[in-house]
């Protein structure tokens, strides 16, 4: 049988019986557009994640005090001290290196920002000149922190809107005078709204320079030393020269670690890549579940048809012939309920973008591959067993059997 | 038509095609033992973190210092300009219900011990703390009860630590550096292994006022109170807030139970669970169109018996109850199949994976299995009604 007298055959036998054809797509379908949409989540909430590291600047090594020798616990969360400060002096000394082209220590704590009889409490973070370049931040008024040897500091501050929209309500923040803790500052500058970016919110932010949070702390120790290196390439020898450096400062020993942000966000890549893969796979039962179906349904055709594949048989058509028509009926039924499903994924996954418009929705080219490949496979997998049947008949029997 | 006849009918007309009513069967059973097998996972899980928490016992409260909470930890507890002091601690022991209150500030220190050396997690803790926390001593004894201001230099050393550095001796006695001063180990702890990613193993405990000297802070990272089960809670909250509010002159300091923590972690992981047991159930909504499938298919091969049946007096309402006995009955061997299905298949995988903690809600499984009786009878619904408005004369013509 020529290719395209098969696929016209399947065709006519999938018209005729269009209730059952119309049922095995939606089964079909919904199990590919269910593949296809939780990947498109997944996928989403990956590249999400990617877009807030990067927004947090880039070639970026982070320096934090102390180390443990058992791994397992995420570095970013170490928050305890070290009889050994990582100082300001050693965040300077960082300037040796080459590969280094600027950096911001920080020293971050709660405090009691008062103005007037209105008062809050905000995490206060002490940095330097440098941290808006690094950051990338944005002022919507006024100016950042002014440059200057960090080690001694003017009373000024730089306010998130959040926290100058709740301490001045409408009136204008910028001059005004506020108390932190015991000491007064002036607000220079106020940032421009950014909102959440993983868990920090610089909205309800207060920035006061290095050497003012070092007093009202009563602490010398940074809390982190952000490092830019001069290009992505650097970002090892970035690395490789921040732990020298500091080795040599703190007498030979280690104490520090050394993380970049590559390797946080390369572990947050791999935990959602595998959460994606599983949701997706979860999904995918249901492609099996229609294979059972599609299963069933065809097993019911070669016993209602049998007189017809009888005829077939009795007229010279081989095993292998009969087996093929099922085959291609299977797979005409698969594209197309792949096709429907793809249709409705890609419909959900663009009601779902225009509700969440701030994560970038996007089925990855894998899941949009696999999902259709999966429903063709399970078709012809299911189709097996009915195929070999109908190709077994005896022609004799089957005609003369009513 | 009489109920006995009602089933025996039912059950002949799914016996007649065995290998069809076993398939769609299957479907049903597939989405039943997925969701099963989920939930029993999402389940499992939740216990695991609700124990891990519990066993420092469930009658603790964390005060940290300062208010906005941001990672879910305190920043109070890295820098603060509102310190809370070993005094505070000492002070909330006169609270109301409060069995003890133990200061903590936690840090990353080096502890050498002739030639080894080791960077550990270092707690600086009072003499109550394996008691609040419920860990015990393995040999030797805990921190004495001296005064958390001038206390002598002891330190004990969690399992892992005392392997390391001593090996199979006994380090009880001995004097070893940490961070920069000396201290004797009057104990060991037992090995308590990895808590939620914290090896507890590693760490070194030392009087407070000690660790605090060492890390030249004034302020503590947090204070564990631990009040009587019986008591309480919001009682418990009001007289540590009366008591610290009245020592700093305002509510500066967070105060967080652990029945709180719990109760969040809970919502979490619950949200987590029916999510993706909804993902799960999706192979259910197709298993659903597989039963209406094969109903369509039995109502039109079926047409003359149905019109046999009307002709010699069954009603419209018994032909439609029929079908759905049947549509429902395919459902609910489908939902018990895969209710054993999932089952089983928790229990294999706790058997293969017993680090993986499986335990099956038995609320959910009566809930899967209703929703799968449901999903049949609406699967029905459409071919029953087909079937049920056929004209009788009709369809006893159409063989």
């Amino acid at each position: 049988m020529r290719l395209s007298d098969l696929l016209e055959f399947a065709w006519r036998v999938l018209r005729c019986s269009l209730p059952r054809t119309l049922l095995i797509l939606l089964a079909m379908g919904i199990g590919v557009a269910a593949v296809v949409l939780v990947t498109a989540l997944g996928e989403g909430a990956r590249l999400y994640v990617a877009n807030q590291f990067g927004s947090l600047g880039s070639n970026l090594v982070i320096v934090l005090p102390g180390r443990s020798e058992t791994a397992g616990a995420m570095p970013g969360v170490l928050i305890g001290k070290t009889p050994r400060d990582l100082t300001l002096e050693d965040a300077l000394a960082l300037k040796r290196s080459h590969a280094i082209r600027r950096f911001a220590p920080l020293i971050i704590g709660a405090g009691e920002v008062r103005a007037g009889a209105r008062s809050r409490e905000t995490p206060v973070l002490g940095s330097t000149a440098e941290l808006a370049e690094i950051r990338h931040m944005d002022m919507a008024q006024g100016r950042f922190l002014p440059e200057g040897d960090p080690r001694h500091s003017q009373p000024v501050c730089v306010l998130g809107t959040k926290v100058a929209s709740e301490l001045f309500g409408t009136r204008a923040a910028l001059g005004e005078w506020v108390r932190i803790g015991d000491r007064r500052f002036r607000v220079i500058g106020i940032m421009a709204k950014q909102g959440e970016s993983l868990g920090s919110n610089t909205d309800e932010l207060v920035i006061v320079p290095l050497a003012a949070a070092q007093a009202l702390f009563n602490t010398e120790s940074l809390f982190r030393v952000l490092v830019e290196a001069k290009s992505r390439e650097r970002i090892a020898d970035a690395k490789a020269d921040v732990e020298e450096i500091i080795r040599a400062r703190h007498e030979g020993e280690r104490d520090v670690t050394v993380i970049t942000q590559d390797a946080v966000l390369a572990t947050f890549d791999r935990i959602l890549n595998a959460l994606t893969l599983t949701v997706a796979s979860i999904a995918a039962i249901s492609l099996a579940v229609a294979g059972i179906l599609i299963m069933n349904v065809m097993l019911i055709a070669v016993t209602q048809r049998r007189r017809e594949i009888g005829l077939l048989k009795a007229l010279g058509a081989t095993g292998r012939q009969i087996r093929l028509a099922f085959f291609t009926e299977a797979m005409l039924l698969a594209s197309g309920g792949a096709v429907a499903g793809l249709a409705a994924g890609e419909l959900g996954r663009s009601i779902i973008a225009q509700l969440y418009p701030a994560i970038p929705f996007q089925a990855p080219w894998w899941a949009l591959a696999a999902a259709p490949a999966t429903a063709l496979f399970t078709a012809v997998l299911f189709t097996v067993a009915p195929a070999r049947r109908a190709a077994m008949l005896d022609p004799v029997q089957a005609l003369s059997r009513r | 038509m009489r109920y006995a006849d009602f089933i025996s009918f039912t059950y002949t007309s799914l016996r007649a095609q065995r290998l069809r009513s076993v398939l769609t069967a299957l479907g049903i059973a597939v989405g039943i033992a997925a969701v099963i097998l989920l939930t029993s996972i999402g389940e499992g899980l939740h216990r695991f973190v609700i124990a891990e928490f519990t066993q420092f016992g469930t009658n603790i409260i964390t005060v940290s210092p300062g208010r906005v909470q941001t990672h879910g930890a305190s920043l109070g507890a890295v820098n603060t300009v509102r310190p809370l002091s070993i005094d505070d601690a000492l002070a909330l022991r006169r609270a109301p219900y409060v069995q003890l209150s133990d200061p903590l500030v936690q840090g990353n220190a080096e502890v050498v011990h002739g030639g080894k050396s080791r960077r550990v997690t270092l707690y600086g803790v009072g003499a109550d703390f394996a008691r609040a926390v419920q860990m015990r001593v393995a040999s030797g004894e805990f921190l004495p009860p001296d005064d958390p201001r001038g206390a002598r230099a002891f330190v004990v050393l969690g399992s892992k630590v005392a392997r390391e550095l001593f090996g199979a001796d006994n380090p009880l006695g001995s004097r070893i550096r940490a961070g920069g001063e000396r201290y004797r180990v009057i104990g060991v702890m037992q090995s308590k292994g990895q808590v939620l990613g914290f090896d507890l193993d590693d760490t070194v405990f030392i009087p407070v006022g000690r660790a605090l000297e060492m890390f030249n802070r004034e302020s503590l990272q947090e204070i564990h109170v631990v009040y009587e089960p019986t008591a309480p809670l919001s009682e418990v909250e009001a007289g540590i807030k009366r008591i610290l509010g009245a020592r700093h002159g305002a509510e500066d300091f967070t105060v967080t139970p652990q029945q709180k923590m719990l109760e969040v972690f809970g919502t979490v992981l619950d949200a987590i669970t029916f999510a993706v047991a909804a993902i799960g159930g999706i192979s259910l909504v197709v298993g659903g169109v597989g039963i209406l499938t094969i109903l369509t298919i039995a109502v039109a091969e079926r047409t003359s018996e149905i019109g046999l049946l009307r002709a010699i007096g069954a009603t419209r309402r018994g032909i439609l109850s029929l079908f759905l006995g049947e549509a429902a009955l395919l459902a609910v061997l489908g939902g018990t199949a895969g209710l054993a299905l999932g089952w089983g298949g928790a229990l294999a995988l706790h058997f293969v994976l017993p680090a993986l903690p499986v335990h099956t809600p038995w609320l959910y499984a009566l809930l899967a299995e209703l929703l799968a009786l449901a999903v049949g009878l609406a699967a029905g619904v459409m071919p029953a009604r087909r079937a049920a408005l056929l004209d009788p004369l009709e369809a006893m013509r159409s063989e």
